[in-house]
């Protein structure tokens, strides 16, 4: 346990007895507290710039009194936050706050330092940078980079959970160059020692020219690499999935039980796979983070639920992006089963087509099932053979379609995907993460330039 | 329901910016403080029952300069009292930059200083209103045929102040409402969902039956309509779809950083950079933009800014630093995303002018064979760095002046500067959407025999 999560504790029975009495009969609810700290430097071609520390404290108090919710959000992640917000929670549920008067006075909270950012990290993500642009000519960068620290807990009535502390090295920005310009996004719950060399590998790899030949137009046979295809089930089967509306607001959450892809094929939700950048104990609603089989054997198994979707038996997916916001079903770390084939086995079996190796963002329709992945870098596949890079360009595709063509041959390796970075739905910006083998698709649609 | 009530100031405001004036001129330093209250109100409704959220937030933030180099801190009252140390251990490892410095007091500023007010919690019964009036307009606009699935309206209030060693000291206050719906549209043909913003600077100014409209076209169109192959077009985008295209412009008038793409755009400006019936403006006061402001993040007076005069670029937005490289004052562009971030240079209403514009009908008139871009149906491409864009858009077909069949998706593509040098005439139908950080708006543009790529 580190200091913020002794501090997140040190009233703990207290809490739990504030939480206890603001619940009447027939409500569920919870309070959560949460410390973001963010250290952040702005980057050019040139180098580092400016640096900047922020950090932000808020406690929630969230009511389900079915059918409707509440949630009352103040700063601060002390006592004193949790009794103000208790008392305006209580106001407009209609109750009167059970704030006990504590037995001895608060001792003065001692005052917590921001955290000032270290030589180390300045030199660890400087270095990345220098490396990545050995000669920056001809490049213009606009990066922010940050490294973010997350400690968040929940208070129900029956208890104290921590929720645990995730930090994460986190870039969000463009690279320009004469013929284009393109976002960058990574993120790596790694060490952070391990996560600035991964970054540089990142960059170094979209800093590289953009390739003038297009691809093939209309339907085409596509190889993913495991970091492309991370992204590709992170939107066409855990998002689906999400349970959200009673009558199912998905093509793939209106067929439970079916066979939709190829058997053997598995795909689960881990929320407690170590290292990933969606990993935690405990959801933002107190929930125990639970394994959740999306897909078995080909097959749609699962549903992501929270305590407003699942109730009681909610499987720990209920994430919430800040304190101020109310948690959703969502998803966490996403992984496939891997096969055995090789990459080059897949582009044999591929024959004419594309290997895929870097998508920078998705999204999918749910009613319809017609998603759009874009596509960063990628080479054509001809005779079997990966060779000539082409221009960016975006793949479509339906849902359905697109896994009942998925060929049965997966590769052997699973790698967890760098840049599927931080995942927003409905505004709200969550940390996710998984890993998937590289997979073959038949008949998606290729667009060029829409990248 | 019942309403909080807020804290009184506290003066904490006052004891952080006196200690970081005795600190910083010391190290002869300058120091900018920020501090912000805010108070929102969210009322969500779906299949599942309603939510209602209530948030109140403060927040400091401080900027430390000194021989062009800058520090950023930021956190809530706990942690305030810590901001000045840890912007003055991170300010040795800043990079100098030109500019940079603490702004300087401006006219007006003595009446202004004084504790922002709290604001107050916007009230339920108006977020219920809204969402009543979205359902009602929706069911006329959708004949049936669309659902709204979720709707989420969300009423907020804040209260600003800054401070500066260098004089400045200002508070104000500013208002913001939204409403993003997701409706679903169904058919014979299957169904097809999609999410629908609209935002303004006041709830009884959101547009509510133009964006009924806009989400009942936006899930309809591709179910109803036919593909439409690339061909030469006379091409007239709805003001929402150019909105967007607007909107991904702004950054070339950011500041400095742009310049020298602007410059080889333009043959070091001796050609426009779009028709001479285009004019770009920033106006935080605009009529029907959802930002109204009367300072910007640096405290700096707000005011129209024009950008690109009949097609020609002639100047920058521009925060203190910016101002200062380039010789001039600040255009009162610098832009706080949230407290606790350091302030950018961005947009608050950027728009094309409609000073010149005509009657959308007059504009349909000349069209002889034509498309009508009516909504987007992805996020637009645009790269202003590759001169390249690209729209994905359902719409209507234009014959002779009158609308035609249903086009289900229609890509418009394209170098974009020749798009902007070919508009031939714009409507006075100007509309805001929430885009590149603030409000983004265009009227209908026409561009006649444009051929996609």
């Amino acid at each position: 346990m580190d200091a913020v999560e002794r501090e997140h504790a040190e009233d703990a029975d207290d809490a739990v007895r504030i939480v206890s009495g603001l619940l009447r009969r027939g409500d569920h609810g919870e309070a959560f507290r949460e410390r973001r700290t963010v250290v952040s430097w702005s980057a050019s071609e040139a180098g580092l710039l400016a640096p900047s520390v922020a950090e932000e404290r808020g406690t929630a108090v969230r009511i389900r009194h079915d059918p409707e919710t509440l949630l009352f959000a103040r700063e601060g992640d002390g006592a004193d936050a949790l009794r103000e917000v208790v008392r305006d929670a209580s106001r407009r549920a209609g109750g009167s706050p059970f704030l006990k008067p504590r037995l001895r006075p608060a001792p003065p909270a001692a005052p917590t330092a921001l955290p000032a950012p270290t030589d180390e990290q300045a030199a660890a993500i400087a270095s990345a940078l220098a490396r990545a642009l050995p000669d920056p000519r001809g490049i213009v960068l606009s990066l922010t980079v940050s490294h973010v620290v997350v400690t968040r807990a929940v208070i129900t009535a029956r208890g104290f959970l921590a929720c645990g502390r995730s930090a994460r090295l986190v870039a969000t920005g463009a690279v320009r160059r004469a013929e284009a310009t393109r976002p960058f996004a990574f993120q790596s719950a790694a060490p952070f020692p391990d996560a600035a060399g991964a970054f540089s590998a990142a960059l170094r790899e979209a800093v590289r020219p953009v390739a003038a030949s297009l691809p093939l137009r209309g339907e085409v046979d596509v190889v993913l690499s495991p970091a492309a295809a991370t992204v590709f089930w992170h939107e066409v089967v855990g998002h689906p999935l999400e349970a959200e509306g009673r009558n199912g607001h998905s093509v793939l959450s209106r067929v439970p039980r079916a066979a939709v892809a190829p058997a053997g094929l598995f795909v689960w939700d881990d929320p407690g796979a170590p290292d990933q950048p969606g990993s935690y104990v405990h959801d933002d609603e107190g929930s125990p983070a639970r394994r959740v089989p999306l897909i078995e054997d080909g097959r749609v198994v699962g549903l992501l639920t929270d305590r407003r979707t699942g109730g009681a038996d909610s499987n720990g997916h209920g994430r919430a992006a800040d304190y101020r916001r109310p948690p959703r079903p969502r998803l966490s770390n996403l992984f496939v089963s891997p096969g055995t084939a090789t990459l080059e086995e897949l582009a044999d079996r591929c024959g004419s087509g594309l290997l895929v190796h870097a998508i920078s963002a998705g999204t999918l329709e749910p009613e319809s099932g017609r998603f759009l992945l874009l596509v960063e870098s990628a080479e054509a596949i001809r005779r079997g053979r990966p060779g000539a890079p082409v221009a960016r360009f975006a793949l479509a595709g339906d849902l359905l379609s697109a896994l009942r063509h998925l060929d049965p041959a997966r590769g052997a390796v699973s790698r967890p995907a760098e840049g599927l970075g931080i995942c927003v739905k409905g505004g709200d910006a969550l940390p996710v993460g998984g890993s998937s083998p590289a997979i073959l698709l038949r008949g998606l649609h290729v667009s060029p330039g829409r990248s | 329901m019942t309403v909080p009530v807020p804290r009184p100031d506290d003066g904490l405001f006052d004891e952080l910016l006196s200690a970081a004036s005795r600190e910083a001129a010391r190290e002869g330093e300058g120091a900018e403080l920020y501090e912000r209250c805010g108070a929102s109100l969210e009322l969500a409704e779906d299949d599942d029952g309603a939510r209602v959220l209530v948030s109140h937030e403060r927040g400091f933030a401080l900027r430390l300069f000194r021989s062009g180099r800058v520090a950023f801190a930021a956190g809530n009252p706990d942690a305030a009292a810590s901001l000045f140390r840890v912007a003055r251990e991170a300010l040795p490892r800043a990079r100098t930059r030109r500019g940079a410095r603490a702004a300087p007091a401006v006219a007006g500023d003595a009446a202004a200083s004084r504790p922002a007010d709290r604001p107050a919690l916007p009230d339920e019964k108006v977020a219920r209103d809204v969402l009543a009036g979205f359902r009602r307009s929706l069911a006329t606009s959708g004949d049936g045929a669309v659902l709204l699935r979720e709707a989420t309206v969300t009423l907020g209030e804040r209260s600003e102040r800054l401070a500066t060693t260098a004089g400045r000291d200002a508070a104000w206050t500013s208002r913001a409402a939204a409403l993003v719906g997701t409706v679903v549209g169904r058919s014979g043909a299957g169904r097809f969902s999609a999410r629908v913003v609209a935002a303004a600077a006041r709830p009884e100014e959101l547009p509510l039956a133009r964006l009924s409209r806009y989400a009942a076209d936006r899930v309809l169109l591709p179910l109803h309509g036919r593909p439409l192959e690339d061909s030469r077009r006379d091409l007239l985008l709805d003001a929402h779809v150019a909105s967007h295209l607007v909107g991904r412009l702004a950054p070339l008038f950011l500041g400095d950083d742009y310049d020298p793409l602007l410059l080889a755009r333009t043959r070091d400006g001796r050609d426009p950079l779009a028709a001479p019936v285009v004019s770009l403006v920033d106006d935080s006061g605009a009529t029907g933009g959802p930002v109204r402001t009367t300072r910007d993040g640096e405290g700096t007076p707000q005011k129209r800014h024009v950008v690109v005069e009949r097609g020609v670029a002639v100047s920058r937005l521009t925060d203190t630093a910016a101002a200062a490289r380039r010789g001039g004052a600040s255009s009162g562009n610098a832009v706080r995303r949230a407290w606790s971030e350091p302030p950018v240079i961005g947009v608050t209403n950027f728009f094309v002018d409609p000073a010149a514009g005509l009657a959308p009908l007059d504009l349909l008139n000349p069209v002889a064979r034509g498309l009508y871009a009516a909504v987007l149906l992805e996020r637009p491409y645009v790269d202003v760095a590759a001169d390249r864009f690209r729209l994905s858009v359902a719409g209507y077909l234009i014959e002779k002046g009158r609308a035609g069949g249903r086009v289900s998706e229609a890509i418009v593509s394209g170098r974009l500067s020749d798009l902007l040098r070919r508009v031939e005439a714009i409507g006075d139908d100007l509309r805001f959407v929430s885009g590149a950080g603030g409000g983004v708006g265009s009227p209908t543009l026409y561009v006649p025999g444009w051929k996609s790529e």
